[in-house]
């Protein structure tokens, strides 16, 4: 089942999949010590400034990683799905950045760390996701 | 390409809706920032005042979708296509950063249309890319 799952996989997909994963293994095990830190021990603000960074480059190169996809994928049907599922996820972020900065700005809601903007986006991707594999195997039976 | 080759029939539609929806932005915006700096608008108004701004904006990434589907040059769609996706890039990027230093006591919390702030900007370092990496672009 995995293998047939595996080989429907174009080989961008294969090395993108393991990219991620290599990435959001290193951010599990940066982030708890960077954050037990910070509760726990009186730390300056070059370290702060070091741990803040540490904390988002396994992030960052999640976005890279998806660049580098769209760059390495050959299979133009694979591309453009990914294309179309990027924009409506950046459009879904974008709207609810913009919605939640006006209501924050006039006072209605409060202030929030910007890192939940790519959080959404990355929801979003997963939704889509989903939507795509179950709308696929609907349309397998 | 030549920058008047790239203005394409779907590029001038996609411009006239952006300065209708700018416009509309405008109308929207000038009387909420009146009525909170007046402390006019409470309640469900305010809820009501504060998203209105929102709504031209999103009505700006709906007409960017517009776009991409109505394009029919292809060159041009990937051009516009890979300028999004360094704005995505460069905004996700941003926003991921400035929240562990805000997380870590470093900054403080900023408003989140700020996030499409960025994502304009991104745009121009997408367009400056396209001109680097392929010597075609469009601002």
């Amino acid at each position: 089942m995995i293998a047939a799952k595996q080989s429907d996989m174009t080989p961008a997909q294969r090395a993108h999949v393991r990219r991620i994963l290599w990435l959001l293994l290193v951010y599990a095990l940066v982030l708890p010590p960077l954050v037990w830190l910070r509760a726990t021990q009186h730390v300056g603000d070059g370290i702060l400034l070091a741990m803040a960074i540490a904390a988002s480059l396994p992030v960052l190169g999640i976005f890279a990683s998806w660049g580098r996809y769209v760059s390495d994928e050959r299979d133009e049907y694979h591309r453009s799905l990914t294309l179309g599922r990027i924009a409506i996820a950046t459009n879904v972020t974008m709207g609810a950045a913009v919605v939640w900065g006006f209501l924050q700005a006039f006072g209605v809601m409060p202030l929030i760390e910007t890192y939940w903007v790519p959080f959404v986006w990355v929801i979003m991707q997963g939704m889509f996701g989903c939507v795509e594999f179950f709308s696929r195997k609907g349309g397998q039976q | 390409m030549t920058a008047r080759a790239l203005r394409t029939a779907a590029w001038k539609r996609y411009n006239l809706r952006i300065i209708w929806l700018s416009l509309l932005y405008c109308a929207f915006l000038l009387p909420a920032v009146y009525g909170f700096k007046h402390h006019l608008i409470t309640g469900a108004a305010a809820w009501i005042a504060a998203v209105l701004p929102a709504l031209p904006i999103i009505g700006i990434f709906g007409a960017m979708g517009r776009y991409l589907v109505e394009e029919p040059d292809e060159y041009v769609r990937m051009l516009t296509v890979r300028q999004m996706l360094w704005a995505m890039g460069f905004t996700l990027s941003c926003a991921t950063i400035w929240g562990f230093l805000d997380n870590f006591g470093l900054v403080g919390h900023v408003d989140g249309y700020w996030i499409v702030v960025l994502w304009y900007f991104g745009q121009a370092i997408g367009s400056i890319a396209n001109r680097v990496t392929l010597g075609d672009g469009r601002c």
